[in-house]
C-alpha cells in the first residue's frame, strides 16, 4: 500500500468493586432490572455522588501498570449529553486531569520485536444504564448505571488492524493480571472503539473515522483492516476521507456511517462541583507500588531465560495470572519447573478443560501435585499410574500419597517380587525369548506389556526391563 | 419557660390552637405548599436541644413523607423517598418538620413569585412579595407559623428574603452543611440556610444540622479560629446610587447602633463588587444547565403524555414542565458552556470568584467582621412594577459576592422603613458564625423584634 495507515484505540474496563462509583448500590448488573439501585445512581434530585476509593484504587493501579504521570489533582468533570439510559443527562468523568497521563505499553509483535505504544490518558468514569428496544417499547435498566469504568486511550501508534488486535489481546492480560477487571469482551466488561486515518509517508495523520463497540479483538483486527483499505480506495479515487463515527456489521463483514462530525456532541465540560479534585496522597501511592506484580510479558520472559521453559510453555503459563501464580506455588513448595510445566501442560489442562474448571478452584492444590511428583520420582508410582492418580486427585479431592495407597497403587520394586513374575512371563512366551536372543530387541517392548498387564502396571518399569534383558543374556 | 420551649406545645397540647393559627396566616400570605405536622412526625427523636419544635423546609430539600416540587410542575407529584442529611440531623435533635414551603422555581428569583405552584405574600403587606427564592421560608417565620425554617442560599435566596420580613437569614460557610438531599441548582454556590425569629435559635438550628457528610464529598470538618469576640467591624461604603432612600436610611442607622455599641468601625471597598453579579449568572447558570438536565420524564415526576419515543418524552416533558425563568437560565448556561466559550465565560467568571474572595481576604486582615446591605430596596411589590427580573437580577450583589467567596453571611432585621422591614447583612471569615450570632445578638438589644399586624403567640398560652 502506498499509504501508511494510524490506528488508535479508546478501551473500556469495567472494574470489579464491590460498590457503584458513586454510591453504595452493588456493582452487579446481572441482577432482576432495576433492583441494585438508589437515590443517587436514579439521578434523583437532592442526591450528590460519593467518591468509592476502591475504584480509584484500580485507576490508579492501571494507570501505573502502563507507565503513566499520576497527577497530583485529579478532577471530574461533567460531560453533558441526553440520553435516556443516563439518569443525570450528564456523565461524571474525566477531561483535562484524569488520573495518569503520558504514560505506555511495549506491544511485543508477531515477529517477537517490541514496540512502544504511548498511552494518551487513563481516566475514570460511570457507566451509562442499559436500554432494550423492542417493536413496541424501550425498556431501562439502571442497575448498571453508576459502575466504575476505565477508560483508557491509547496514541494512534497502531500500524493496522494485526497491531490494534495484538494490543488488545496483550492490554487484556494486563488489565486481568491486576485484577481490576474480569476483561470478558463479550459480555462487554471491556469495550473497545478504534479510530483510524491514512495519508501519504511523510504527511503525518490524516482524517480519522471511528469504529465504535467492537466486542472482540478479532472484529477490532476485521473492521480496521476493513478501514484502512475503504480509505485508501477513497483517496485513490482523489475524493476526501468524511471525519465520522462508524459501526462495525459482522455479518456483512463492512463498516458503515453512525454519524458526522457535524452531529457529534458538544459535551460542555466543566468541573463537577460535587466532587473535590482528588489527590492521591503517599499512602495510596504506596498500597499502588505495592499492588504492582510483574507484568505479563516479564514473567514470560523469566520463564523462558531462567526456568528454562520452551516459548510455547511460558506462553501457555503466563496468560492467565492464576495458572502462572499456580505454577510458582508448585515452584515454592519444591517441585521442579520443567515436569511442572510438562504436566501442567499436558494432563492436568487436560482435566481441567474437560471438567471446565480454573486451577484455583480444582482439588489441584500445590501440595498435592509437588507430592504426586515426589512418588513418581521416587519410583514409588510409574508416570502412567501418576496420570491415574492425578484424575483421582481430582474426583476424589484427596492426597495422591492416600490415593496410592489405599489402592495399592505402589509399583512393586522388590527384586524378589519382580523376579518371580519376570520368569512366569518369560516362561509363558518361549518363542519371544528366542526372538530376543536372535537379536529382535524390540520384543521386549513386547514382554514389558504382558509384564505390566499381569501386574496391573505396578511393576517398576526399569527394574523389570533390566531383569527381562539379564535373564535372557544370561542363559545365552 | 423559655420561649423557644413553648413552641413545643404547637404539637403537643396546643396542637389544634397552632394548626388553627397556621391557617389563618395561609389565607393571607400561603407560605406552604404542604403543611402536615404529622407527616414525619414519627422519624424525629422527640428529644434533645429542639424537642419537639415545629420547623418548616423549603421544598427543594428532601424530607421523606413530604412531596419535594421544587416550585415547579415538573416535579408536582413528586413523592420524596428520602431525607436531606441537614434535616435528619435537626430529626436527632428532637425537631419536627411540618411542612414544606413555597419557593421561587428551583430556587430560581427573587420574589417567589416564580413558584409555578402558589402565590407567596409579604405578611407586612400583602401586595408585596416576601423575597426569594426562599419566600415561603421567610414569611412563615416572620408570621409566626414556625420558629425556624430552613431555605437554600444560592445568591441570596435565604439572607433577601429574611431581609424583606424582617427575620434573621443564615447563609452557613460552603462545606459546613451537608447538600445531601437539597435539589442542587447551582452547587458549587449554594448551601442549605436557615431563616428563624431570634439569632440564638439561628445559632442554635445551624449547630444542630451541620457536619461532615460521608453522602456530600464536599463538607468539610468545622474548625473555626476560637476567636468569637468581634472589635473592629468594617463597613461597606453605601450611597444613593447604591440603595433606595429607605434602605440608605436604615443602612446609616445601623452603622450609628455599631457605633453606639461599642464596635470599632472602618469604611471599606470593594473593588470586585461591580463583576459579581455576571460572574455569579455564568456560573450559576452554566451548573443549572446540567442540573436540571435529569428531569426528562423517565423515572420520575411529570412525563409528557402520547410521546412516542424516548427523546420526545424528554423533550415535551421538559418544555411543558418548566417555567420561563428556569429554561432562560438552562439556555444561558448551555450557551456559556459551548466549546471555545469557556475561557470568555466560565473561566473568566471563576477569576473574579477567586478576585471577591482576595478582596474580602484583604478586609478580614484587619475586621472581624464586615457589615453590608442586604438588597438595594425594601420587599417590592408582586409584578415588574417596582422592579423589572433584570433589575432584580442586577440587586443580587451584596448577597451573592458570600456565595462565591463561600463565606458565612447572616441578614439580620434592623429598622422599619414606611411598615416594612429592612436587614442588614454580616459576612465573616470562613467557619467563625459565631461572630456573626454575637453582633447579632447585641444588635437585637437595639433593634428589638418587630412583628406584623396579624401576629399573635396566644395559642402558645
Amino acid at each position: 500500500m502506498k499509504y501508511q495507515s494510524f490506528v488508535g484505540l479508546e478501551i473500556h474496563i469495567q472494574l470489579i468493586t464491590e460498590t457503584k462509583v458513586f454510591c453504595s448500590c452493588p456493582n452487579n448488573f446481572g441482577d432482576e432490572p432495576n433492583t441494585n439501585v438508589c437515590p443517587v445512581c436514579m439521578g434523583y434530585p437532592g442526591a450528590l455522588p460519593s467518591l468509592n476509593e476502591e475504584a480509584v484504587f484500580k485507576a490508579l493501579k492501571v494507570s501505573r501498570a502502563l507507565n503513566c504521570h499520576i497527577n497530583e489533582k485529579a478532577v471530574f468533570e461533567r460531560k453533558n449529553y441526553f440520553y435516556p439510559d443516563m439518569p443525570k443527562n450528564y456523565q461524571i468523568s474525566q477531561f483535562e486531569f484524569p488520573f495518569g497521563i503520558n504514560g505506555y505499553f511495549d506491544l511485543e509483535l508477531d515477529d517477537g520485536s517490541v514496540k512502544r505504544i504511548r498511552i494518551h490518558d487513563v481516566h475514570l468514569e460511570e457507566d451509562a444504564g442499559k436500554m432494550i428496544h423492542d417493536a413496541y417499547q424501550s425498556r431501562l435498566d439502571y442497575n448498571r448505571a453508576g459502575t466504575p469504568l476505565l477508560e483508557i486511550v491509547t496514541e494512534p501508534d497502531l500500524l493496522d488492524g494485526r497491531e490494534a488486535e495484538l494490543f488488545v489481546q496483550q492490554f487484556r492480560q494486563l488489565v486481568r493480571y491486576l485484577e481490576v477487571t474480569d476483561g470478558n469482551m463479550e459480555e462487554g466488561s471491556l469495550r473497545c472503539d478504534a479510530n483510524t486515518s491514512i495519508n501519504l509517508p511523510g504527511k503525518g495523520l490524516g482524517t480519522k473515522t471511528e469504529v465504535k463497540n467492537l466486542n472482540s479483538s478479532r472484529f477490532v483486527n476485521k473492521a480496521l483492516t476493513y478501514e484502512i483499505k475503504r480509505h485508501a480506495k477513497v483517496l485513490d479515487k482523489g475524493d476526501t476521507i468524511v471525519q465520522e463515527t462508524r459501526l462495525w456489521d459482522e455479518g456483512s463483514s463492512t463498516t458503515r456511517s453512525m454519524r458526522s462530525k457535524e452531529d457529534s456532541h458538544d459535551y460542555r465540560y466543566f468541573p463537577e462541583p460535587d466532587l473535590p479534585p482528588f489527590r492521591p496522597d503517599a499512602a495510596l501511592m504506596a498500597r499502588v507500588e505495592e499492588a504492582m506484580i510483574e507484568l505479563p510479558n516479564d514473567r514470560k520472559k523469566r520463564y523462558e531465560a531462567e526456568l528454562k521453559l520452551t516459548s510455547d510453555q511460558a506462553v501457555f503459563i503466563t496468560a492467565e495470572k492464576n495458572t502462572a501464580d499456580w505454577f510458582e506455588a508448585v515452584l515454592a513448595a519444591g517441585a521442579d519447573a520443567s515436569q511442572t510445566a510438562a504436566w501442567l501442560s499436558g494432563d492436568i489442562q487436560k482435566i481441567l478443560n474437560k471438567e471446565g474448571k480454573s486451577i484455583e478452584q480444582s482439588p489441584f492444590t500445590p501440595e498435592r501435585i509437588k507430592e504426586l511428583f515426589d512418588l513418581i520420582n521416587s519410583n514409588r508410582i510409574s508416570n502412567n499410574i501418576g496420570k491415574d492418580v492425578l484424575q483421582a486427585i481430582f474426583d476424589e479431592d484427596r492426597d495422591p500419597s492416600a490415593i496410592v495407597k489405599e489402592k495399592g497403587l505402589e509399583q512393586v520394586s522388590d527384586t524378589g517380587a519382580v523376579e518371580k513374575v519376570v520368569e512366569e512371563v518369560l516362561a509363558a512366551h518361549r518363542a519371544v525369548v528366542d526372538a530376543i536372543r536372535a537379536g529382535e530387541d524390540k520384543q521386549i517392548g513386547f514382554l514389558m506389556g504382558q509384564l505390566m498387564k499381569a501386574t496391573g502396571g505396578k511393576v517398576n518399569p526399569q527394574l523389570a526391563r533390566e531383569m527381562i534383558v539379564n535373564k535372557i543374556k544370561r542363559s545365552e | 419557660m423559655s420561649d423557644i420551649k413553648r413552641w413545643a406545645k404547637a404539637l403537643t397540647e396546643s396542637a389544634d390552637s397552632y394548626k388553627k393559627y397556621v391557617g389563618s396566616w395561609e389565607e393571607k400570605i400561603g407560605s406552604f405548599l404542604q403543611f402536615d405536622p404529622e407527616a414525619a412526625q414519627a422519624d424525629s427523636s422527640g428529644q434533645g436541644l429542639l424537642a419537639v419544635i415545629p420547623f418548616g423546609v423549603k421544598d427543594n430539600i428532601a424530607v421523606k413523607g413530604f412531596n419535594m416540587t421544587c416550585g415547579s410542575k415538573i416535579l408536582e407529584n413528586f413523592d420524596c423517598p428520602y431525607t436531606a442529611t441537614a434535616v435528619e440531623n435537626l430529626q436527632k435533635a428532637g425537631a419536627v418538620p411540618v411542612g414544606k414551603m413555597n419557593m421561587d422555581e428551583f430556587g430560581m428569583g427573587s420574589s417567589t413569585d416564580n413558584s409555578a405552584l402558589a402565590e407567596t405574600h409579604n405578611p407586612w403587606d400583602t401586595s408585596r412579595v416576601a423575597g426569594g427564592s426562599s419566600g415561603g421560608s421567610a414569611a412563615a417565620v416572620a408570621a409566626g407559623q414556625v420558629p425556624f425554617a430552613l431555605g437554600s442560599d444560592t445568591g441570596g435566596s435565604v439572607r433577601q428574603p429574611a431581609s424583606f420580613c424582617g427575620v434573621y437569614g443564615l447563609k452557613p460557610t460552603y462545606g459546613t452543611v451537608s447538600r445531601y438531599g437539597l435539589t442542587a441548582y447551582a452547587s458549587s454556590l449554594e448551601t442549605i440556610g436557615v431563616c428563624a425569629e431570634t439569632a440564638g435559635l439561628t445559632r442554635d438550628v445551624f449547630k444542630a444540622m451541620r457536619g461532615k457528610d460521608i453522602m456530600d464529598n464536599t463538607t468539610v470538618e468545622y474548625k473555626p479560629s476560637g476567636k468569637d469576640d468581634v472589635e473592629t467591624v468594617a463597613v461597606l461604603k453605601a450611597g444613593e446610587g447604591d440603595l433606595n432612600v429607605d434602605v440608605l436610611r436604615s443602612y446609616k442607622t445601623s452603622i450609628a447602633r455599631l457605633k453606639d455599641l461599642g464596635y470599632k468601625t472602618v469604611e471599606v471597598e470593594l473593588p470586585t463588587l461591580k463583576y459579581v453579579v455576571p460572574a455569579y449568572y455564568v456560573i450559576a447558570t452554566a451548573e443549572a444547565s446540567a442540573n436540571l438536565a435529569r428531569f426528562n420524564g423517565i423515572r420520575y415526576g411529570l412525563a409528557a403524555q402520547g410521546a412516542e419515543t424516548p427523546s420526545a418524552l424528554m423533550e415535551e416533558t421538559r418544555h411543558s414542565g418548566f417555567g420561563d425563568e428556569v429554561k432562560l437560565r438552562i439556555l444561558l448556561g448551555t450557551y456559556v458552556l459551548r466549546s471555545g466559550f469557556q475561557d470568555q465565560f466560565y473561566h473568566r467568571a471563576q477569576k473574579i470568584r477567586t478576585a471577591i474572595l482576595n478582596d474580602f481576604n484583604r478586609i478580614f486582615e484587619s475586621a472581624d467582621a464586615l457589615m453590608m446591605p442586604v438588597f438595594p430596596t425594601a420587599a417590592f411589590r408582586h409584578g415588574s412594577s417596582d422592579l423589572t427580573q433584570l433589575q432584580q437580577k442586577a440587586a443580587d450583589l451584596y448577597t451573592c459576592s458570600a456565595n462565591l467567596a463561600g463565606l458565612p453571611a447572616l441578614a439580620v432585621p434592623s429598622t422599619i422603613e414606611e411598615g416594612l422591614p429592612v436587614g442588614v447583612q454580616f459576612m465573616a471569615p470562613a467557619f467563625e458564625e459565631e461572630r456573626l450570632f454575637r453582633i447579632a445578638e447585641k444588635l437585637e438589644a437595639v433593634f428589638p423584634a418587630q412583628k406584623p399586624e396579624g401576629y399573635s403567640q396566644e395559642w402558645k398560652a
